[in-house]
């Protein structure tokens, strides 16, 4: 046992075929990574004046309030919308099942920037969802839609319910039907069986599904970026901006810093306390 | 009896009226785009007062549109190419491996799906710009490698962890080489992780939007970048065509993987 665990051979043993790979990544993604983040002490001078900057300035401090406010109204509508559907796919009879599931894959698989421009042309001024809204005389002027928080919101919605639904819809399934018959046997009632039985069983896949959308949509580019305003930016245009317009990189990688410690540090809650990200 | 389908009562409407709402909320923005890209109104005017194919014409006869899309081809395949190869390589490692760390390492080949997409865009562009590799082919395939790797290496390695390693070491001991067992035993066992990788592999790099942003270069574009381009200058109804022919593209090769994942299983 003991030269089990002492011969170098043995201890890297089956390592090999994984360097190539592990190559790729030291070189292409552990470096730079590393680099860009040591950038935000070292520029322009070695010290936390960045990250000083960075809390210390009112619109910095808005765009991460807008991202928090933004992630955690998107997770909890996602979570709103998807526990039913996830709660319904889970027991309903295969055949239609496989239709809602094709559905959610196909909108989960549709290109990103395909999905974005439909709510940006669906939502502007002069769009549908507007020129509806006043013909049926429920409003007046336009809403303003787009290019503010609320256009936000709604896209990324829509782009984060499969993300809800999927991990949801896999952790219901597993459940007993039996459990709950044994609740309503014991005299439950419908809304008690709900709030003391399906519930809890469910928790797990629903917080871990929910961090999940929690985290994706704190750093999210895409949708945040063409739905939302140059007045209501969120973290990861902000980084863009930082970096590409404005040239700050010693800014721009401490904001990238801070993504990157709330991300991993909410994952590993999540594999702490649901066990892996399955 | 909340969990049985039949007997859910009043509370199954309820809960068939939301999922039908979110399917819809899912669904109506794909069909309204198609539908878009086929109306006359250059406003996008909804109803279309009339259609047309004009939208499509002048994506065809842009050639910066076809361009960009044997760009992302190009890149696609070549990132898919390499993903599944070193993927495969690594997922031996992973599942047969006995060292030290194996754990660190499952994880480390796993960060690039979790780490924020924008951090990793910026980095990389950082050490782009010092090499020289922005705007470039190279470039753009080594980024999007990353970014596919865990994708490659989860169906490859839940495969490998099914196949009963036993049989291979019986082609062993039947007189093949190690090296002749793997590629004619174990790879053609676990091919339909193969497969499911390198269309994954596939369709992130197809997709990826926010590394090819800042990498490309006027000369070299992928199709995403080509679209953000358009997007941000006006919401030209080119645009819904050209996202009806993603569409397109992504159900019919979802459509392909599934009827060959049937024909594989068999």
């Amino acid at each position: 046992m003991a030269t089990e665990a002492t011969s170098p051979r043995r201890r890297w043993r089956g390592l090999g075929p994984a360097v190539p790979a592990l190559a790729l990544l030291a070189l292409f993604f552990v470096i730079p990574v590393v680099s860009l983040l040591l950038r935000s002490i070292l520029e322009p001078q070695f010290g936390l004046q960045n990250y000083a900057e960075l809390f210390a300035t009112s619109t910095y401090a808005r765009v991460f309030y807008n991202t928090f406010l933004v992630a955690s109204v998107v997770t909890a509508v996602s979570l709103a919308l998807g526990y039913p559907v996830a709660w319904l796919l889970a027991i309903m009879p295969p055949g239609r099942a496989n239709l809602v599931l094709a559905i959610i894959l196909v909108s989960m698989w549709t290109n990103l920037l395909a999905r974005t421009y439909a709510w940006m042309v669906l939502l502007q001024r002069t769009g549908v969802i507007n020129t509806t809204l006043m013909k049926l005389g429920l409003i007046d002027e336009p809403l303003a839609l787009v290019k503010n928080l609320t256009g936000v919101t709604i896209g990324m919605t829509y782009i984060m319910l499969p993300f809800i639904i999927l991990p949801l819809y896999a952790s219901i399934r597993t459940l007993d039907p039996a459990i709950l018959q044994a609740a309503s046997l014991c005299g439950a009632g419908r809304w008690q069986a709900f709030r003391r039985v399906l519930l809890p069983l469910s928790a797990p896949g629903a917080a871990a599904g929910g961090l999940m959308v929690f985290v994706m949509s704190l750093g999210y580019f895409v949708t945040p970026a063409l739905l939302g305003g140059a007045s209501h930016m969120m973290l990861a245009e902000m980084i863009a901006q930082l970096v590409q317009s404005l040239l700050n990189w010693g800014l721009g990688s401490a904001a990238a810093f801070v993504l990157l410690t709330v991300t991993l540090a909410l994952y590993s809650v999540q594999i702490r306390f649901f066990g892996g990200m399955r | 009896m909340l969990l049985t389908y039949h007997r859910l009562g009043g509370l199954g409407i309820a809960l068939w009226a939301i999922t039908i709402g979110v399917c819809l909320f899912l669904l109506v923005p794909i069909i309204f785009i198609a539908a878009l890209s086929f109306g006359s109104s250059r406003w996008l005017a909804f109803p279309p007062p009339a259609w047309t194919l004009r939208w499509y014409q002048e994506l065809a006869a842009d050639p910066r549109w076809l361009e960009a899309a044997l760009t992302s081809a190009k890149v696609g395949l070549l990132s898919a190419a390499l993903a599944v190869l070193l993927g495969l390589m690594a997922s031996f490692a992973l599942v047969r491996g006995r060292f030290r760390g194996r754990n660190f390492l499952k994880a480390l080949f796993l960060t690039p799906m979790v780490l924020p997409v924008i951090v990793f865009a910026v980095a990389i562009y950082a050490l782009f710009l010092r090499v020289g590799l922005n705007g470039t082919l190279v470039g753009f395939v080594l980024a999007h490698t990353v970014l596919a790797f865990p994708f490659a290496v989860i169906p490859i390695v839940n495969s490998l962890e099914g196949f009963d390693k036993s049989i291979e070491d019986a082609a062993v001991l039947c007189g093949a080489s190690p090296l002749q067992a793997k590629l004619k035993i174990t790879l053609p066992a676990i091919r339909i992780g193969l497969f499911s990788a390198a269309v994954f592999a596939f369709l992130i790099s197809w997709d990826e939007v926010v590394v090819a942003i800042f990498m490309a270069s006027p000369d070299l574009q992928t199709l995403p970048v080509r679209i953000w381009g358009a997007l941000r200058q006006d919401l030209t109804p080119v645009i819904a065509a050209a996202s009806t022919i993603l569409v397109a593209f992504t159900l019919l090769v979802m459509a392909a993987v599934a009827l060959l994942r049937r024909r594989i299983s068999r």
